[in-house]
């Protein structure tokens, strides 16, 4: 997997510097996507003064369409998440704008539980976006936004970005590097789901 | 009257002594146990009675020899199936005395005791494994055995420590009897245990029986401490944040060290490795993980690792008991308290005053799903030790699972 590059001294320069210097980034990594609106649009957050924002990339040899009926699901997010025990969808359908999850974490990890709020979910240009609204965690303020791009070597590329609140007593680096971990852990589970899912598919056909 | 146990997993020798008059007969067979199935290890105790003048048991070192060799092929030729060899049982008979002797001397036999509480969480995700005579070493005069027992603290899921608890005794088993070294041996069967869990979560295989349902789980794990009894050492063995205390003439020596991220020493090692601990309600490797080892967490290595940190102790006169347990105690209580409260029960001191109905007292603290004497042949005294100590815990309020194995080490009770 890949993560966009983000010199040291981004973090020590003004904020405002970090999202062009992010999208310079994603776009140099990723000529093919360097044309794709989508992807400009939706990972450029405002980035408040004691927050912090970063962005994970992970290609999937799966098609898109595969890809993004896991992505998508907002009642079902523990599919790939393996960092997340349960989800009870407590507000709307979860199929629309505006529906509110409860996810539990499971044990080990700093946190308990997390209260989202769907903000987008575009089928068309597959995006989907949630932001944090409660919960027993230190992310205070968290929104992400994961979209998909079809590749023509991998088949599809996957861009989570988020922005969050840096908690007390942590700094901006260290607060990045723990999302990180957690958003890569993510996109690599759901690589494996969607290849193994889209093998599958393969061997049926064949059959 | 002589009490004789036999143990056996998977398998149920049952021996028998008939004696006629000047002909010595043994016979001997082997079934299934009906309780195959069951996850730990089964005892039966049967009793043997002599009648002096009429019935003189005798064995024949002629099929000793026989029944041990037999063995030894039924092992070789089914080396993929596990056969635990039941223990063997000499009864020696006086010649001139109807006074019968059984070997081992049942003071011999580990006394133990096992609890183990759900707690605030709502999972339980401990696992604990003790095995009297795990492994069994013949020599000239006598056949003594050694005694596994282990305390493993799972986390993210269940499925790392139960594995552990079915398997990790066994790989410690076949690592010493390739090389007695026991550095060396807990290091590989830990080595094993790890590339055993990673393997199953690779494989799609795992069978969570938790809501999660699901097979690949890299973010799962656990801590395991072990610790192996012989008659003139302990072995300890630790990966994780669980901890193995003995107490010696009534002070408190800590066996194991726990592995937090913050100790100097694996603080540099992850650092040197390029992963970093950050603090985050606590040390935790990359924020995440509040413990530098454990087995499992394969999204974590090689921050993570699972070597086990090995000790060795001679045993002495003045032990008096070991306490092997997860963080969910020894967060909330110190090694030195917990030896004062086993202390007590193991001199009686409590005895009576440990309620009969643990679990309608515990109700009132928040604890569900209280396991006791888990073992199959607990001591009593032990038994309350533990559940005491998982009592006490829960009155400090521990958020934990807590998972208590209390071993009596007096050799003159």
């Amino acid at each position: 997997m890949l993560a966009v590059h983000r010199p040291s001294s981004a973090v020590s320069d003004g904020d405002s510097v970090q999202i062009p210097m992010m999208i310079a980034s994603f776009q140099k990594r990723f000529p093919s996507l360097s044309r794709d609106s989508t992807a400009a649009r939706f990972h450029t957050h405002e980035v408040g003064p004691n927050q912090c924002c970063s962005a994970v990339i992970q290609e999937i040899s799966a098609p898109i369409s595969t890809v993004w009926s896991v992505v998508r699901r907002f009642d079902n997010p523990q599919a790939y998440k393996h960092f997340l025990k349960s989800c009870s969808v407590i507000g709307g359908d979860g199929d629309n704008v505006g529906s509110l999850r409860q996810v539990h974490v499971v044990s080990g990890l700093p946190a308990a539980s997390s209260t989202e709020r769907l903000d987008i979910l575009d089928d068309e240009r597959h995006v989907i976006s949630f932001s944090v609204v409660g919960g027993d965690h230190r992310l205070s303020n968290y929104r992400s936004v994961t979209t998909l791009h079809p590749s023509p070597i991998s088949g599809t590329v996957v861009v989570e970005s988020y922005v969050v609140d840096v908690p007390p007593g942590n700094t901006k680096e260290e607060t990045c590097d723990f999302v990180d971990v957690i958003v890569r852990c993510n996109l690599q589970s759901l690589a494996k789901i969607a290849e193994n899912t889209a093998a599958e598919s393969k061997k049926k056909m064949s059959l | 009257m002589a009490e004789i146990c036999y143990e056996n997993e998977t398998m149920m020798i049952e021996t028998t002594a008939t004696v006629v008059k000047k002909a010595t007969t043994t016979t001997r067979r082997r079934e299934r146990s009906s309780s195959q199935a069951a996850r730990r290890r089964r005892m039966e105790i049967r009793r043997f009675k002599f009648v002096s003048g009429e019935q003189e048991p005798v064995f024949v070192d002629g099929d000793l020899q026989r029944r041990r060799r037999r063995e030894s092929t039924v092992a070789a030729s089914t080396s993929t199936v596990f056969y635990e060899t039941a223990k063997e049982v000499v009864v020696l008979c006086e010649s001139l005395s109807s006074t019968v002797v059984a070997l081992p001397d049942p003071e011999a036999y580990p006394k133990y005791g096992v609890a183990s509480v759900c707690g605030r969480r709502r999972e339980m995700e401990d696992a604990v494994a003790v095995h009297p005579f795990f492994s069994r070493h013949q020599t000239e005069y006598s056949s003594t055995g050694f005694h596994y027992c282990g305390v493993y603290d799972g986390h993210g899921c269940s499925h790392v420590a139960m594995k552990c608890r079915e398997r990790l005794h066994e790989l410690v088993r076949e690592e010493f009897e390739a090389d007695a070294d026991w550095e060396k041996s807990m290091a590989r069967s830990f080595t094993r245990m790890d590339m055993e869990v990673v393997a199953l979560n690779a494989d799609g295989a795992a069978k969570c029986r938790c809501e999660l349902q699901r097979p690949d789980c890299d973010a799962v794990g656990s801590t395991a401490v072990v610790s192996v009894l012989t008659p003139e050492k302990i072995i300890v063995a630790n990966c994780g944040d669980s901890r193995a205390v003995l107490c010696r003439n009534g002070k408190a020596i800590a066996l194991s060290s726990d592995h937090k991220p913050d100790r100097p020493d694996e603080l540099d090692r992850i650092q040197a490795a390029g992963g970093r601990v950050i603090y985050w309600d606590g040390p935790r490797v990359l924020g995440v993980l509040a413990m530098s080892r454990a087995i499992g967490d394969n999204y974590l290595k090689p921050y993570v690792i699972s070597r086990p940190e090995v000790t060795v102790t001679d045993r002495a006169n003045g032990d008096d008991f070991l306490i092997l347990a997860s963080d969910g105690l020894w967060d909330v209580v110190s090694n030195e308290t917990a030896c004062s409260v086993v202390r007590m029960c193991l001199r009686g001191k409590v005895n009576g005053q440990v309620s009969s109905s643990p679990e309608r007292e515990m109700t009132g603290v928040g604890a569900g799903n209280v396991v006791v004497g888990g073992g199959d042949l607990p001591d009593k005294a032990c038994e309350e030790a533990s559940l005491l100590l998982t009592r006490l815990a829960l009155a400090r309020q521990s958020s934990d699972n807590v998972s208590v194995v209390v071993v009596d080490l007096r050799r003159d009770t």
